[in-house]
């Protein structure tokens, strides 16, 4: 442990934060600025508030006497990312009203708003209240939004993992009132001084917390990316308990090779109603043995790296007061959704659909934002958000789908995606994300097309190959669980990963450093060429380069940057 | 005695007659030192050539009384002209401000000349409307016996044309004044008119004045003429007809590139030109026209390719404000009876012109010109005033303009403002603007350093208050600053941002509100901050702040001014009269200025 450390700046902030309030009231008030003060920016990402400036802007704001220009990115807590029609036309008013007119879909079920300003930011929250709906620890150093695998058509298995992955929300929630006084109410509640957080205490986790729920053979959720996950043993139709995953993570830092991503671990089993008490547990040992003085290494997978798997599960079960059974066989299938109409075991239809990189809005003639306003108006299931940034409107009845298809038409939702596109993800990246050291939303999709071109003329079109694209090493798309992984390395250049597992169970490898956008293409031709002429029957595209030799399998997280082609250092 | 008086080596002499001299003062008495300085005096005035004497010599000195209405300074300068004219007459002449003046005090007058402006939809300048309303009423005065002439100051792109002057004229006749020159109303280029109109006036007003004196001479009080070699107020070095050549040494655009205006922030060099302005002053600028625009004209003059031509409408033609005489006088030239019955029909006429301009009227009616017709049909190019934004005291030998970029489109054709748009789209770092001082000294800074004051000014009517804070902030001033200000959306159109957070931070600011209209679905104004701090800023009021406004006139300074109202009836528990007269009381005390375009 980091006793004898100096303990990151983070953790003074939040220690005089009095439970997460810090000067934010305040500072929503100061006129002369749309920023707050930059230790009020680390407490709003508890309350699910990122401060972001438009990076497009920037080289001007100077000279035009202004400031950067500041606004603030929320992100919504939708635990297993079931909403009503209603809540989604109220997401759409926020949007237009608040936000920069679009609804962006993340990578872990959820809905973020980009661009509202701070005097925006009370209306938009109390709004985001009124749909009943909430942003509470969906970011900071807490657990985050509990993510389940997107399967509504296993009506009893699905609405299991939902009301599962809220009570994991609930029973993990910061308890201090600061949300309600400071976005909300419109009167202060007493200034918190006898209020206590029983799981996380004063100085909440040393960092941020992800849980994942994933019912075999579904990997949706990439259940090892996570701090701590669940994957449903199905056994009679009925879900008999779960394995329990931890360890799991993407972030690394360019350069130092003691930071990496890693899959978690299967710890062992444990029945539905012991849950709760497991991640309470396992979030207690983080919050007690995690590294609270270097904020790259304090996530739980190096806690885990440092006390070993064994000695990681023994403090659990001490803590636990019983002991986890042993893991039970499972099979996983792939980390992508199911597009398009699907049966439903109880009979009701569900319709998946693409949404590239996440992003509602419309562009051309595909009218993402109007369309699935217009949805909402006549939809009498539910919207379901997956964690490869789609969305399924779900629970349709029989007599209700040719409304919906007519509707898909009409707003040129229907159109044909090829299977590339569909496996491919980007994080948010530039303009908003101030971590971008690259383009990523806003160049995939064009990338896409070009290789598109390529699998066409190989005769690829059919095959599913995952992309993912990051603007940074930080792994927001989890590009390091894709079969061709690319990360932002500066303006236009990106490392390319190969060799991760379809079905999200193993991680890439370095392949190329340093690879300009225009040569991205160039790169993969050769070995998208070798594949289309010599793969196997049935053989991923991640397993091919690694059987040909491209790369070598990576075992491990703390493999991840070893065993690398000659001449390639990470 | 070594303090007694001794001539300096040197005086006027040579150095044995200042030897001389010293012997003889050394000895004298302070009597005979005394008579000495008496007889060389006397001795002086007897040996001197005779002087030049006054143009007219009238026995007495007539008192005239010459009353100005101005909101932005030119029937003021108008009037000190007047003054100066007068003085050389030989006149007791005073320049009066109608802000300091009762109708009642007027109305003992002998001889009055009055100088006003038209302003808002044909309203008297703001500082006028007390005198104004006293004069209109029922209760007013009687000018029986005052000998009288209005001079009206306009513009005739306005409907209202002079408007102020025309009522002031014939009220005064209703009230008993005996009208000595017939009134004229003087258009955007007044100058040489202006002049001529009070140099004939003042003629005619002597010449009666003399009668009178021949048929009942020495009027009991009048005292021995003493000509007056007292300069009149100093005159601008620079004036519109001959404007110093600005270098622009800055020029931004400081809203964003996302944002839907254009406000350009101008820095230029005063070096060289001697002027020296206040916080509050303006600069008038003379634009140069869209060289695209003046082909346009040329061409639909059948005038295409004229370089010379082309050059002078570009600097010296007004090529875009349309009037009912233009139209009228179109008509006449061309004999096109349509345009000659248009203009002869004022509201139709009216209906015309709205949102038309020069070309509208030249394409409508496309007729061959010659070159003189063209230019006999335009006005002269008229000025632009812009407040300055800058103080010397911060920066010496600059001045900083801050220029809003005026672009619209009515009956089909982008239009685009001369002034604005010459700076926004043609003019350079290191080239010029024509500039000149325009002073407005009834827009300044509290005397007292330590006054609060509170300024309100959205969008480019926060130039005079970057001024204020500058100058408060170079001199170290104590008193407190409250700055009001609004746009289209905070993180684009935000102007002097950082300025202002720095003020904030140094305390030469002390407090800031803003309002941003498109942020949200609610348009959010200036007022809507006035009303939301409404006891801060009745407590300011109450604590002596001289609240200033400056901007738009149209919508911004009369919802200001209703919220004003508000602010204090609501405060002080009074009704809407009493909160009026609160204002009212606030604006004859200096404390309630506006700068409002
Ligand atoms: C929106 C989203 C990407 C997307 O395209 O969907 C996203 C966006 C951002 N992530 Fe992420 N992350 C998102 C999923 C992830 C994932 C994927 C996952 O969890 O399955 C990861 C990798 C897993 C992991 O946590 O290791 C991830 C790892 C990071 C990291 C690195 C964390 C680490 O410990 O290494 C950062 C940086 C940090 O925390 O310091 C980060 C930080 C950020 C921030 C907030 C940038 C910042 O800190 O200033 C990004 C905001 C950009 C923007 O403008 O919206 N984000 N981020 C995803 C939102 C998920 C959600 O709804 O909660
Ligand atoms: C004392 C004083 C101080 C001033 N200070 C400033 C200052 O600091 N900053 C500043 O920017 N301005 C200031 N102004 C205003 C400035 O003088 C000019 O009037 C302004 O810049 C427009 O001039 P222009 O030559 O660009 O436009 P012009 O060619 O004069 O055109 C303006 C005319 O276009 C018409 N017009 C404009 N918009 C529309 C529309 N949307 N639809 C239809 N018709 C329209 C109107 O008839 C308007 O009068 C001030 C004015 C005064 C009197
Ligand atoms: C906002 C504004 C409104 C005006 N309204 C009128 C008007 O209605 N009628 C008119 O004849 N002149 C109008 N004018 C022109 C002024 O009367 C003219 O510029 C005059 O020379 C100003 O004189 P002053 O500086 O003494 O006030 C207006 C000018 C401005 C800037
Ligand atoms: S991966 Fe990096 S660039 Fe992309 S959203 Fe996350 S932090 Fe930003």
């Amino acid at each position: 442990m980091a006793d004898e450390k100096k303990l990151s700046r983070n953790e003074t902030i939040k220690e005089e934060s009095r439970f997460l309030r810090g000067s934010i009231a305040e500072g929503l008030h100061r006129a002369e600025t749309g920023a707050l003060s930059e230790d009020d920016t680390q407490l709003t990402k508890f309350h699910g508030i990122y401060q972001q400036d438009d990076r497009d802007l920037r080289a001007e704001r100077g000279r035009k006497k202004m400031e950067k220009a500041f606004s603030f990115m929320a992100r919504l807590r939708i635990p297993g990312g079931t909403l009503t029609p209603a809540q989604w036309l109220a997401l759409d008013d926020i949007a237009q009203e608040r936000a920069n007119g679009t609804i962006r879909l993340t990578t872990r079920q959820t809905v973020q708003f980009h661009g509202i300003i701070k005097t925006n930011l009370r209306p938009a929250i109390a709004a985001i209240n009124r749909a009943m709906l909430d942003t509470v620890a969906a970011c900071g150093d807490v657990n985050r939004n509990v993510i389940a695998t997107s399967n509504p058509y296993e009506r009893a298995t699905h609405g299991a993992v939902v009301a599962l992955a809220r009570a994991v929300s609930l029973a993990l929630l910061p308890k201090s009132r600061a949300y309600h006084e400071i976005w909300i109410g419109d009167e202060l509640v007493a200034g918190g001084e006898e209020e206590d957080e029983p799981i996380y205490g004063r100085t909440y986790l040393p960092r941020k917390f992800k849980i994942a729920i994933t019912v075999p053979p579904h990997n949706d959720v990439d259940v090892f990316a996570h701090d701590l996950g669940f994957i449903a043993i199905v056994e009679d139709g009925r879900i008999a308990g779960y394995n329990v995953t931890a360890g799991g993570g993407m972030g690394m830092t360019h350069g130092e090779p003691d930071t990496f991503p890693r899959t978690g671990d299967v710890l062992g089993f444990c029945a539905p109603d012991q849950v709760i008490a497991v991640a309470e547990q396992v979030v207690t040992t983080q919050r007690d043995f995690g590294d609270r003085a270097d904020r790259k290494h304090a996530r739980l997978k190096y806690t885990i790296e440092r006390m070993g798997v064994d000695g990681f599960r023994a403090e659990l079960e001490r803590r636990l007061g019983f002991a986890l059974a042993p893991a039970r066989p499972f099979h996983l299938e792939g980390n992508g959704d199911r597009y398009g109409w699907r049966e439903g075991d109880d009979g009701l239809a569900h319709y998946t659909l693409f949404v590239e990189n996440g992003r509602i809005a419309d562009t051309g003639t595909r009218r993402l934002l109007s369309g699935l306003r217009a949805i909402a108006g006549v939809h009498a299931g539910t919207f379901v958000l997956t964690c490869n940034q789609n969305l399924t409107i779900a629970q349709v009845a029989p007599d209700r789908r040719p409304a919906i298809d007519a509707l898909l038409a009409e707003y040129g939702l229907d159109g044909d995606v090829t299977a590339l596109r569909r496996h491919a993800m980007a994080c948010v990246a530039l303009p908003t994300c101030g971590l971008a050291l690259a383009e990523s939303e806003r160049y995939l999709p064009s990338l896409v097309t070009e290789l598109d071109a390529v699998m066409a003329r190989l005769g690829l079109a059919e095959d599913a190959i995952t992309l993912r694209m990051t603007g940074c090493p930080n792994g927001c798309a989890r590009p390091y669980l894709a079969e061709i992984g690319l990360v932002g390395r500066g303006p236009g250049t990106y490392n390319l990963y190969l060799g991760a597992a379809f079905d999200g169970s193993r991680l890439n490898k370095l392949y190329m450093k340093d690879v300009s956008d225009a040569a991205i293409v160039a790169a993969l031709t050769p070995l998208l060429e070798e594949y289309a002429r010599d793969r196997e029957s049935g053989e991923r595209f991640g397993d091919f380069v690694i059987r040909r030799g491209h790369v070598q399998a990576t075992v491990g997280g703390n493999r991840f940057h070893a065993d690398l082609a000659p001449g390639l250092a990470a | 005695m070594a303090s007694l008086p001794m001539l300096p080596d040197t005086a006027p002499f040579a150095a044995e007659q200042i030897a001389v001299l010293n012997k003889v003062m050394v000895a004298t008495t302070p009597e005979q030192r005394s008579w000495l300085s008496g007889f060389l005096a006397g001795y002086q005035a007897a040996t001197a050539a005779p002087q030049a004497s006054p143009a007219a010599p009238p026995a007495t000195r007539q008192p005239l009384s010459i009353l100005f209405a101005t909101e932005s300074g030119n029937s003021e300068a108008l009037a000190a002209k007047a003054r100066l004219v007068a003085t050389r007459l030989g006149f007791a002449a005073r320049a009066i401000d109608m802000a300091d003046a009762t109708p009642e005090v007027m109305a003992k007058a002998s001889n009055l000349l009055v100088i006003a402006s038209t302003w808002g939809e044909g309203d008297p300048p703001q500082r006028a409307i007390d005198f104004y309303t006293g004069l209109m009423a029922d209760a007013a005065p009687r000018f029986d016996g005052v000998r009288y002439a209005v001079l009206a100051l306009g513009d005739r792109a306005y409907a209202n044309f002079c408007e102020t002057g025309r009522r002031f004229d014939e009220r005064l006749a209703a009230l008993g004044g005996a009208r000595i020159a017939d009134r004229i109303e003087c258009d955007v280029d007044y100058e040489t008119r202006a002049k001529a109109w009070i140099d004939g006036t003042l003629g005619t007003l002597q010449a009666l004045l003399a009668e009178a004196a021949d048929a009942d001479p020495a009027e009991p009080g009048a005292d021995v003429i003493h000509v007056d070699f007292a300069r009149g107020p100093a005159e601008q070095a620079w004036t519109r007809s001959r404007p110093f050549e600005a270098e622009i040494t800055e020029r931004i655009n400081l809203n964003s590139s996302r944002s839907t205006a254009e406000t350009w922030h101008v820095e230029l060099s005063l070096a060289g030109s001697g002027i020296t302005y206040e916080p509050g002053d303006a600069l008038g600028f003379v634009p140069t026209n869209d060289p695209a625009l003046v082909d346009e004209v040329l061409t639909a003059a059948g005038l295409a390719g004229d370089a010379t031509l082309h050059a002078a409408l570009a600097d010296r033609f007004d090529v875009t404000t349309l009037t009912r005489l233009q139209i009228a006088e179109f008509g006449r030239m061309t004999g096109d009876a349509a345009l000659i019955e248009l203009g002869a029909d004022a509201a139709r006429a009216a209906a015309f012109i709205e949102g038309r301009q020069v070309i509208d009227l030249l394409a409508a009616a496309p007729h061959r010109l010659t070159p003189e017709q063209l230019t006999g049909l335009l006005r002269p190019l008229p000025p632009r005033l812009y407040s300055i934004a800058s103080s010397l005291r911060a920066v010496p030998e600059e001045a900083h303009l801050l220029i809003g970029a005026v672009r619209f489109e009515t009956h089909g054709r982008a239009r685009k403002g001369v002034a604005s748009a010459d700076v926004a789209e043609r003019r350079r770092v290191g080239e010029t603007m024509k500039v000149y001082l325009k002073p407005n000294s009834h827009f300044r800074l509290p005397a007292d350093p330590a006054t609060p004051i509170v300024m309100i000014g959205p969008g480019t009517g926060i130039a005079p208050f970057r001024a204020f804070v500058q100058d408060r902030d170079a001199t170290g001033a104590a008193g407190r600053s409250w700055l009001f200000f609004g746009n289209r959306q905070y993180t684009h159109d935000f102007l002097y941002q950082l300025e202002w957070q720095d003020f904030l931070a140094r305390g030469a600011l002390s407090r800031l509100d803003v309002a941003f209209s498109r942020d949200q679905r609610e348009k959010v104004y200036v007022q809507h901050r006035l009303w939301e701090q409404r006891r801060d800023l009745y407590a300011w009021m109450e604590d002596g702040a001289v609240v200033y406004v400056c901007g738009d006139a149209n919508a911004m300074a009369k919802d200001v001014h209703a919220t004003l109202a508000r602010v204090i009836a609501d405060q002080a528990s009074v009704d809407a009269e009493a909160a009026q007269a609160y204002l009212d009381r606030m604006r004859r005390a200096g404390r309630y200025l506006r700068d409002v375009y």
